[in-house]
């Protein structure tokens, strides 16, 4: 082979072989895939209710994106979503509150439980995973503490059901909060030095504290956006089903967590793109949506996406495992030349 | 004495909290319902026992509790066929190795981080339970309860095989090449490389081997009831790594010990009943478990604090 070939060639291979590409590819294949299937799967109707499912589930990932990338992971998040849900409950019917100020409640709990991660994360540098296993049952057990596990807040306003369940210039009224928020993490983790930092405490942190970066802040805003993120989606949420109750987002740190790592994000820390996110969650919401219209049961979607995941890091692993043949190949090479 | 004192901590806090509750409210000390405990939470403790080896290698499983499910459901369905209980129990552990053979090949033959893989096959094992078998309970033949013994030699057969299996398994550590070796690839896999150590080979027996306890742990659930719950084993990998961290062994490989575990596992599973006896509602076990792992990692931390520079970067 020529080397300007090799040379056009090598330049290519990236945007071919990029993650997302192939992401998104998977996406276009299970779309049409499941409209030629499905017989209504493909109407706008079905696209909105898509999109009105995965907006609480895409809210987080968006979050844990760069959570992920700073090397750590939330396991807290699906019990943060019930916790602040409670409390939204209880400071609109048990203190009262007006509805935006309990909404604005939720949040400043969501924040408080993400401060509480940030701190022992940050400031005491104990391991992310362990310390969010805590507050996964931390913030679940006040929630069942809370509403002593049976009850349930319900009969809000109608003007804050529409929130969740009507529509706004014709999308479902809580599309443009989702867009916002996509869009403002995107800026935040593409264009801003605070995400370039991010990345480089997920690729070293010993490397980015010798470079004078401040990483126990960094971490923290980490962790505390997530929590404002997470008690967004449970005000969300409850709109959605009219309901509070103790034990809601549950599960939702694991389908958080897949579609972050879908979407090519690397769990060490480091590598990763919000868009890459955004891919990862439509092509899971996609598949549940789409077995559904295709009468398949809902199982089989949970067991697809399983299979998926390992098959996309399979996928990026691949190469590397070449690599590494590849090497190993050569030194037998060199170490047989050597011996005649 | 020195070298021990992160699992004295822990067994100390445990008596703490059992005086107290001779004082507060003795009929805590019942031998029934403490025997009861004691048999709901073998299967545990061996899971546990198997999370800490893999967390000493620096790996970690949450597939576990779907493992589970799968052995309790398919030594349920071998028991209902009227399999031989001694054909039975190793079946189920060779089904545990195949399960867990799997993750071993990803994570140790693929390179892939384990915490991601056993994601994906903890969610890919638990729906295809629920898929084949739509919530249906299995129920058992009439004499395979607690292995045809009375409830209560059946009990203490298994708190004896769970505390036998861990007596083994930390003896293992210590004195055992295998056991050496775990502790070698989690405190620096290149250093034992180095030495001579294939660290990859080690990490796919270890994940094998935490497949086999989930089958033995599988058989001591199915034997303590009637009937074997498909859901059975839901959060039960957390339940595990809770009880590993609270016992002492650290996430970052390399450092812990069973009897840490052991001291760690019954501390968390008295919480609940001794709630109870205390007449505190039972709704604030889970935010009292939350709670005492956060002091626990909290109190690993401080530890650390204080050693000397160079102490490992978490």
């Amino acid at each position: 082979m020529n080397s300007a070939l090799k040379g056009r060639l090598i330049a290519l291979r990236p945007a071919i072989f990029r993650h997302e590409f192939i992401l998104l590819l998977v996406v276009a294949v299970e779309w049409f895939y499941f409209n030629s299937v499905g017989s209504r799967f493909g109407s706008i109707d079905n696209t909105f209710d898509i999109l009105r499912h995965s907006v609480e589930i895409g809210l987080i990932a968006l979050v844990m994106t760069p959570v992920i990338l700073t090397g750590g992971i939330d396991l807290s998040v699906g019990s943060l979503l019930g916790l602040c849900a409670v409390f939204f409950g209880k400071f609109w019917r048990d203190f009262g509150f007006p509805i935006e100020l309990a909404g604005l409640g939720a949040l400043a709990v969501g924040a408080a439980g993400g401060g509480l991660n940030a701190w022992l994360i940050g400031s005491m540098r104990l391991p992310p995973l362990i310390v969010t296993l805590g507050t996964f049952s931390l913030f679940r057990g006040l929630a069942e503490a809370m509403t002593h596990g049976v009850d349930t807040f319900t009969n809000f306003p109608a003007r804050f059901l529409h929130l969740g369940q009507e529509r706004f210039l014709g999308l479902p009224a809580q599309a443009p909060v989702f867009l916002f928020t996509a869009l403002f993490t995107w800026v935040l983790l593409h264009k801003t030095t605070w995400g370039r930092s991010c990345r480089a405490v997920g690729f070293s942190r010993e490397g980015s504290l010798y470079a004078g970066l401040p990483v126990a802040r960094r971490l923290a805003g980490v962790y505390v956006l997530t929590g404002v993120v997470v008690g967004l989606a449970a005000v969300i949420y409850t709109s959605r089903l009219g309901q509070a109750k103790a034990d809601a987002g549950t599960g939702y740190e694991l389908f958080a967590i897949t579609a972050v790592v879908l979407g090519g994000t690397s769990i060490f820390g480091g590598t990763g793109t919000v868009h890459g996110t955004l891919l990862g969650v439509a092509a899971l919401a996609i598949l549940n949506n789409g077995l559904v219209h295709a009468r398949q049961p809902r199982e089989v979607a949970g067991m697809l996406t399983g299979l998926l995941l390992i098959l996309a890091l399979s996928a990026s692993a691949l190469p590397r495992l070449a690599g590494r043949m590849l090497d190993r190949l050569k030194a037998a090479k060199k170490q047989n030349q050597r011996n005649l | 004495m020195k070298k021990f004192s992160r699992e004295l901590a822990v067994a100390g806090t445990l008596i703490a909290l059992l005086l107290f509750m001779a004082v507060a409210a003795p009929s805590f000390f019942h031998p029934r319902p403490l025997l009861s405990l004691l048999t709901r939470e073998a299967p545990v403790l061996v899971l546990a026992c198997g999370v800490a080896l893999v967390i000493l290698t620096r790996q970690i499983d949450i597939s576990i509790g779907s493992q589970f499910a799968v052995c309790s459901v398919c030594a349920g369905l071998m028991m209902a066929a009227k399999i031989p209980l001694a054909l039975v129990v190793p079946a189920t552990a060779l089904l545990g190795i195949c399960l867990g053979t799997i993750n071993g090949l990803l994570v140790a033959g693929l390179g892939l981080p384990s915490i991601v893989v056993t994601l994906a096959t903890m969610v890919t094992w638990r729906e295809g339970l629920r898929w084949l078998r739509q919530g249906q309970f299995v129920t058992l033949p009439e004499n395979t309860q607690w292995f045809g013994l009375g409830q209560e030699s059946g009990q203490v057969l298994l708190v004896v095989a769970s505390l036998l299996i861990l007596a083994g398994l930390a003896w293992g550590c210590r004195n055992l090449h295998a056991g050496r070796r775990l502790y070698a690839v989690g405190s620096d896999a290149e250093a034992a490389r180095l030495a001579g150590i294939e660290p990859r080979t080690v990490t796919f027996f270890c994940f094998a081997f935490m497949g086999m306890l989930c089958g033995m742990a599988a058989i001591m659930n199915v034997v303590q009831s009637p009937q074997v719950d498909p859901k059975s084993g839901t959060g039960l990998e957390l339940r595990a790594i809770a009880a590993v961290v609270v016992g002492g062994v650290s996430i970052s490989g390399g450092r812990g010990t069973l009897w840490g575990v052991l001291a760690g596992v019954l501390l968390l599973a008295c919480i609940s009943p001794a709630l109870t006896h205390l007449h505190v509602a039972a709704y604030w076990d889970k935010a009292i478990q939350g709670a005492v792992i956060l002091l626990a990692v909290m109190a690993d931390g401080l530890q650390n604090r204080r050693r000397p520079a160079g102490g490992k970067e978490h």
